[in-house]
């Protein structure tokens, strides 16, 4: 019996440094499995796996706290201004708006992560099926774009590829990045549709890309190319299918999918879709009660009393801005809001002025316009229907007149945006200067995440305005954020951080 | 996996042949008989023990305390024993009748101490293990267990910060372990480990046996790296035919305390606030004196070779909030059985709780402090009426009636807790021992939200939201352990256990959500929503399962009774490990001697010094973590003119595989020192110990789609990575005293006094590799105008949770802030959150019939920041729309008039003393034959507390909601403070 016990013992102690050699199989019960994605290759299965790449450029860009709120505070169009205790929130978006940002703040790590989400997609996605040749065209064209939003904000950032390897990729210049998208482009547009996918990158959005790049080469790489922006941009309006809608606000509507202006749009959708929240970032809490919004709005972005003021009266882009007293859904029954500053002149009745007090630290809550531009149906909840144009037409007749009128020829120039005003309903320019075009440009374009870019083309982002004091050109770009270098410690910071 | 338990199922008949073979065996010679007794009660004792001394021969006494026996020529000695009472030897001589009387040894039931697989006599206990008995818990209206241990273990922390019924205590052994994986103690109940602490309650539990380094927690492998509570639940006595029945019964009275000051309606419309014309006390709406009542019953009894008890145990405590309440109802069953003269030995156990909870939001405390104090609860108008349910509301920022928040959403949580073990052991031989265990762990968990159609915090027109939850999970264990001891040599005795465990856990759930109704329906006709997508709406369901294989080993030496040596092994292989790392070995090694055997050690009774070395390791929190496994993403829609008809979701990995990932590792040297004075009159502990956790588990942000530091050669294709990716190193020093039986005069005094003086645990390694994490900032004030601004900086080389922000220099004549820095970049190390020290005072005084027992404990040493005036002291532009707080921390002269940052200015010294319960009880003396025990008690729960503190409860914060990295924030949502009085009665009889 005894000697049973031993080899009990014994066998335990085996199995005791044999461990090892037990293999247990972890059950996946309601995970999906690699090995079940590649059984199950559908055409349908590639269907949704691109359009959840494009989805990645959906999710971050409406909202709040990325991209879009860093462009766009950061130019002269809009602003965060701290009511008291709200948007104070560290100084952050005050330091966006006088350009003091520093690398820690989130909105700057918020848009590297966004623009390299596009990024990763679709290297992901070219590594999935490298054989579908037109799908891989589609998602290094999209990584292109993904790479614009890196020049243009970032400028010297590494380039990653679907066959890089070694962990913490470095920084390239921005020149590298500039050849390295045009070569995209070049390479890849020819294989992409020319139907009007809207949702998805085309040959004609292709060439938008090429066009942005182009007609920012000399702020990227010190080289002008207006006339290879200009060669692109015709591509596009002579062979494109694309037109101006009579309708300016048609654009921006609830259901803006079948405008023939936008080219290229992120479809958002309240449910399916949801990310894009203009009216919670730019209206006033009671502003709940004008459209019977399911949630207060946050009461942040407003627009500075002087880029309002570049719209003149009859201007139909004008109402762009909401202004004035403010009503209830009956549209007669004015807004109270009972905590109104003693100090304001507007009193508890609540009105949207054009001048706003002070950008901190007690701006009125009710002082500036805010963005209108997007059609807020009532009852709307926190995400909006509206699906958020990246590239449209007008921009592309906007960016046309600016290749003319560059290259000297003003006349075509003038064409081409007298189209765009003629369809705002205010007169034709008879002559042009950089401020009347990038003037033209910011009352267009409005809200839709150019004017920073825009700005710096013209030289003008430096400048003071407002409560913005001159800022230092090392500005141009952002910071590389903090959190980046510290997961990739080969990555270099902008010159200036 | 399925291998294994053939191999067992084999182990196990080969334990059971041999049960028949010995239990048939027979021998020739005379019979002696006699009748054992018990001394004190001269009751005959069943079940004892009577064995030849040297063999494996014996019996046991019947129901009349007789027994008759074989003895062989060359027998010389009858050893006869029993559990609870003083063996006896006798010689055996030519005498055929024994007539015994035992002694009942209440030091030997005291001096056992569970440490995992087995019991060890304390005294040869070489590693840090604190056992507490039901006698020295805390005493008082606690619904959860580890509540009794409240201030009672050096080194254990259990805080629950506020007074909700509903919420857990948050328990720490040794400070923080972790960063992503569970920090909270292994709870093995009954031998069931992980065993749901709501399985039990705590009128059931006999001791707990807390196992507080690593060498005591290695037996347990990969899940006691935060430290090992053993609950050891009350017995049946197996004296026959004697059954006691107690009953014990109180009831409570909570009543709110320590309120944070707030201005009058008077004071806030002075201060500029808003006057909407009336006068609420907004807090006094929401609050209640609750009225709570426990009744415990226990039947207690044996007959022949049984024991049993049964028990059922009713609590209904509500809240200090109204709508705020939790009813628990246990059930519990342990039976033993002896058979075959008690050689066969089985025990079963069947517990059985169902907690019902009702909840309310738990934004009603800060709404009921700072919302307008001149609105009233109501309004009249069509438009109050259907908008808002009649309730008093406007659309401001973050500015919600707090009535109609607790009466406009309803929250309901049933919890069934079911637990079920078998035990079987034999002694094969009076040195060998076979057991095994199987028992299973049942938890089932359904809850409900409802929001009323007329809810303004859901949202305007999103008319009512509704949701279920439904999570169930299942463990199973079944071990098997032979256990063998023996006097190897002479004076070195030895005790060897061996053993394998196989446990599955299996989890399951769905939750659905819809909105948009037309009726207030509550949450259970989630059919009438017509909203089934979009916010507050949804449906998914999951599952999981994971497969934990153990063989195990230990080994004790006593030689003796001044050496002690230990060693133990575990094998662990876990089917959510990486696959390159899916076995963990964890050896632990302790030794000491007692010197008072070797030496004259004067007044000392005991002077046993011991040192210990362990590793023990942490489970990642989910199993499938290594895999990276996708989940659902996006909802696509194919056809942008159809995006109903034509959705898909689209697959999306939740995290990066990672074939490395493996179990968190500690390693912990512990040098402690048991000691006794006066010859036991004053007993007590001290250890030092230091701790070093390495690849601790995290869940770090990678750059998707750029190339993978984990699986070299393919890109990462998700956000994060769930990693080994730290390492903490942290020590501490642990005292107890107690001293028994001081007199003063006519009054017996019993201090146990315990303290604990941490090491701040420090990050001494962040990253892995070329993984790299920088540095962990989390903890943001919040909304309004602090979203962004986080305030404990977690940083390589420096102390976790050290909070980090301007210093406040000075107030300008206005009122304005002065402070050291603007950006982050300025910012300076503020101090800790984290504790350097606790301690916990026990009293008890006996006078008479009367006993008084209290408990004063408290921490040192950790910052708070308080939320409250973080955001509601300040006169600015706030103060218009919110109430002001008015605490002793406030600077009033001048008031600050800045808009609210973070600074220093709101953190405050968390230090604090509290007399946490107190107890006065009488035994009330009857004179019946029946009545054993008739005892009458009241007391109160936190008296009073010494804090330099002015918001709800300096109790240290551990975790920020389920946060371990942002330790030391009172939020707004902190529940109220409850003072509880309590009156009860306790009755045993036969």
């Amino acid at each position: 019996m005894l000697r049973s016990i031993k080899s009990l013992c014994v066998g335990g102690l085996v199995a005791l440094t044999m461990g090892s050699c037990w293999e247990l199989e972890q059950d996946v019960l309601s995970g999906i499995t690699q090995e079940q994605l590649d059984a199950n290759v559908t055409p349908e299965l590639i269907e949704v796996l691109k359009q959840s790449a494009y989805s990645a450029v959906v999710g971050n860009w409406g909202g709040h706290g990325g991209l879009y709120s860093a462009i766009e505070v950061s130019s002269d169009e809009l602003s965060i201004p701290q009511k008291g205790a709200d948007w104070e929130d560290g100084g952050i978006w005050l330091r966006a708006h006088r350009h003091a940002w520093i690398n820690t703040d989130g909105p700057y790590n918020g848009a590297w992560q966004y623009a390299f989400g596009v990024v990763a997609e679709a290297n992901l996605l070219i590594i999935q099926f490298p054989d579908l040749e037109e799908l891989v065209a589609e998602l290094k064209v999209l990584r292109a774009l993904g790479y614009l939003w890196l020049i243009d904000n970032f400028g010297n950032v590494p380039i990653v590829v679907e066959t890089d390897v070694a962990p913490n990729p470095p920084t390239n210049s921005r020149a590298e990045v500039f050849a390295f998208i045009e070569s995209s482009i070049l390479e890849n547009a020819d294989l992409l549709t020319r139907n009007n996918t809207r949702t998805n990158l085309n040959y004609w959005t292709a060439h938008m890309i090429l066009a942005k790049l182009y007609l920012n080469a000399e702020v990227y790489i010190g080289q002008p190319r207006w006339a290879e922006a200009k060669a692109a941009l015709d591509v596009i309006i002579n062979e494109g299918p694309y037109s101006l809608a009579p309708n300016f606000f048609a654009n921006f509507a609830n259901s803006n999918s079948n405008s023939p202006e936008n080219m290229f749009t992120l479809p958002y959708d309240a449910n399916n879709a949801g990310g894009f929240n203009i009216h919670q970032m730019t209206f006033h809490y009671s502003t709940q009660q004008t459209f019977e919004l399911q949630e207060q709005p946050w009461n942040g972005y407003a627009a500075l009393e002087e880029f309002y003021n570049s719209y003149e009266d009859g201007d139909v882009r004008k109402n762009s801005l909401r202004e004035g007293p403010q009503f209830r859904s009956d549209g007669v029954t004015p807004i109270i809001d009972a905590s109104a500053e003693a100090g304001d002149p507007d009193g508890p009745e609540i009105n949207f002025t054009p001048n706003i007090n002070e950008l901190a630290p007690n701006a009125f809550r009710q002082a500036g316009t805010r963005v209108n531009k997007f059609e807020i149906p009532l009852g709307s909840g926190p995400n909006l229907n509206n699906d958020f144009p990246i590239f449209r037409f007008a921009d592309v007749l906007l960016m046309r007149a600016e290749a003319s009128w560059r290259l000297g020829e003003t006349a075509e120039a003038l064409s081409f945006v007298n189209q765009v005003r003629e369809r705002a309903n205010v007169a034709p320019l008879t002559s042009i200067d950089a401020d009347v075009l990038l003037a033209e440009r910011g009352r267009e374009m409005f809200a839709e995440g150019h004017r920073r870019s825009d700005l710096i083309r013209f030289g003008r982002f430096n400048d003071a305005w407002w409560e913005k004091s001159p800022s230092e050109p090392f500005r141009n770009l952002f910071p590389v954020p903090e959190a980046q270098l510290l997961a990739n410690p080969n990555l270099t910071q902008n010159p200036g951080y | 996996m399925r291998n294994y338990l053939l191999k067992k199922k084999a182990f196990l008949m080969i334990a059971t042949l041999m049960i028949i073979s010995m239990a048939t065996a027979n021998a020739q010679g005379r019979e002696v008989s006699g009748t054992i007794l018990d001394a004190t009660l001269k009751d005959p004792l069943p079940g004892v023990t009577v064995l030849i001394k040297g063999t494996t021969r014996g019996t046991t006494t019947d129901l009349d305390g007789q027994f008759r026996l074989n003895v062989q020529p060359g027998d010389e000695t009858l050893v006869i024993s029993f559990v609870g009472f003083t063996p006896q030897e006798l010689p055996i001589g030519n005498q055929s009748v024994f007539n015994v009387e035992l002694e009942e040894d209440i030091m030997s039931l005291q001096e056992s101490v569970v440490i995992g697989y087995g019991t060890q006599d304390k005294k040869e206990i070489t590693s840090a293990v604190a056992s507490v008995g039901s006698e020295q818990f805390n005493r008082g209206n606690f619904t959860n267990p580890t509540q009794l241990l409240q201030g009672k273990v050096a080194g254990l922390s259990v805080t629950r910060p506020g007074g909700n019924p509903n919420s857990q205590p948050t328990v720490r052994l040794r400070g923080i372990s972790s960063f992503g994986a569970t920090q909270s103690p292994l709870i093995v109940l009954d031998g069931v480990i992980g065993a749901s602490i709501d399985a039990v309650d705590p009128n059931d539990i006999e001791t707990f046996d807390v196992l507080k380094d690593a060498s005591a927690a290695a037996i347990y492998g990969t899940r006691g790296a935060a430290g090992v509570i053993l609950i050891t639940t009350k017995r049946g006595s197996s004296r026959k035919g004697v059954s006691n029945v107690t009953i014990n019964s109180f009831g409570s009275a909570d009543v709110a305390t320590n309120l944070i000051p707030i201005l009058s309606p008077e004071q806030f419309v002075e201060r500029g606030g808003v006057d909407y014309g009336s006068k609420t006390d907004w807090r006094d709406e929401i609050l209640q004196t609750a009225y709570n009542g426990t009744v415990n019953a226990s039947v207690t009894g044996g007959f022949e070779n049984t024991s049993y008890l049964a028990s059922v145990n009713y609590r209904n405590n509500d809240g200090i909030i109204k709508g705020t309440n939790r009813e628990t109802l246990n059930t519990r069953f342990n039976m033993n059985h002896g058979a075959l003269n008690n050689r066969l030995r089985m025990n079963l156990s069947l517990s059985y709780t169902d907690t019902e909870a009702q909840d309310v939001n738990s934004e009603a405390v800060r709404y009921a402090t700072v919302f307008n104090p001149t609105a009233p609860i109501r309004e009249s108008g069509e438009e109050a009426e259907r908008n808002f349910g009649g309730y008093f509301q406007r659309p401001l920022f973050d500015f919600y009636n707090p009535v109609a928040l607790i009466n406009q959403q309803k929250f309901t949580t049933e919890v069934r807790a079911a637990l079920y073990s078998y035990r079987v052991e034999y002694d094969i031989s009076d040195k060998i021992t076979v057991a095994s265990q199987f028992s299973q762990d049942k938890l089932t968990v359904l809850s409900t939200q409802f929001f009323s159609r007329q809810d303004f915090q859901t949202g305007f027109g999103r008319s009512g939201q509704a949701g279920q939850n439904m999570f169930d999970r299942t463990q199973s264990i079944w071990n098997g352990t032979i256990r063998f001891e023996d006097e190897i040599f002479d004076r070195m005795n030895f005790t060897f256990l061996l053993g394998g465990e196989t446990q599955t856990f299996a989890e399951r759930g769905m939750n659905a959500s819809t909105a948009r109704f037309l009726f207030d329906l509550g949450p259970n006709n989630l059919g009438a929503g017509g909203l089934r997508f979009g916010p507050g709406t949804g449906m998914d369901s999951f599952a999981s399962r994971a497969v934990l294989n153990s063989f195990f080993g230990r080994a004790n030496f006593n030689y003796s009774n001044t050496y002690f040596l230990s060693a133990s092994l575990r094998a662990e292989t876990y089917s959510g490990f990486g696959r390159d790392n899916q076995t963990g070995y964890f050896p632990a090694v302790s030794a000491g001697a007692d010197f008072t055997q070797i030496f004259d050690m004067g007044i000392f009774s005991q002077f046993k010094p011991r040192a210990s070395f362990g590793i023990v390791g942490q489970l990642p929190p989910s199993p499938t973590l290594a895999l990276g496994i996708f989940g659902n993403g996006n909802r696509i829609p194919l056809n942008p003119d159809d995006p109903i008809g034509s959705v898909f979701v689209g697959p999306r990995r939740l995290s990066n595989p990672n074939p490395q990932l493996q179990w968190e590792t500690t390693q912990e040297f512990t040098v402690g020192l048991d000691y006794g004075l006066f010859n036991g009159r004053v007993t007590g502990q001290m250890d030092y110990y230091q701790r070093n956790i390495s690849d601790l588990i995290f869940n770090v942000t990678v750059g998707r789609g750029f190339p993978s530091a984990v699986e070299p050669g393919r890109p990462y294709t998700a956000d994060n990575v769930w990693a080994n990716v730290a390492s903490l190193s942290s020590a501490g020093f642990e005292f107890l005293a107690t001293v028994n039986d001081v007199k003063l005069g006519p009054v017996s005094w019993s201090p146990t006094l315990n303290f604990t003086i941490y090491k701040r645990t420090r990050i001494s390694d962040l990253g892995a590799g070329s993984l790299s994490i920088g540095e962990i900032r989390q903890g943001v004030p919040g909304s309004p105008g602090q979203n962004d601004n986080p305030m404990i900086w977690n940083r390589e080389g420096e102390r976790i949770g050290d909070f980090y922000g301007p210093r406040l220099l000075g107030l300008t004549d206005g009122g304005e802030y002065i402070l050291s820095g603007e950006t982050p970049g300025e910012f300076e190390r503020l101090g800790s959150a984290l504790p350097t020290g606790d301690f916990g005072f026990s009293n008890t005084f006996v006078y008479g019939n009367w006993d008084l027992n209290f408990l004063l404990r408290g921490s040192w040493g950790h910052l708070i920041y308080n939320s409250f005036r973080g955001f509601y002291e300040n006169a600015d532009g706030a103060s218009l729309t919110w109430n002001s707080v008015l605490t002793k921390n406030t600077p009033t002269a001048p008031l600050v008039t800045s808009t609210p940052s973070f600074s220093d200015l709101y953190l405050e010294r968390g230090d604090f003393a509290r007399l946490d319960n107190l107890q006065i009880g009488y035994n009330i003396p009857t004179g019946s034959a029946s009545i054993n025990n008739l005892r009458v008690y009241g007391g109160v729960q936190n008296l009073f507390t010494i804090t330099q503190f002015s918001g709800v409860d300096p109790e240290v914060r551990w975790q920020d909601g389920d946060n371990p990295l942002a330790p030391g924030i009172e939020r707004r949502n902190t529940y109220f403070l409850p003072r509880i009085w309590t009156m009860g009665l306790t009755l045993t009889f036969k």
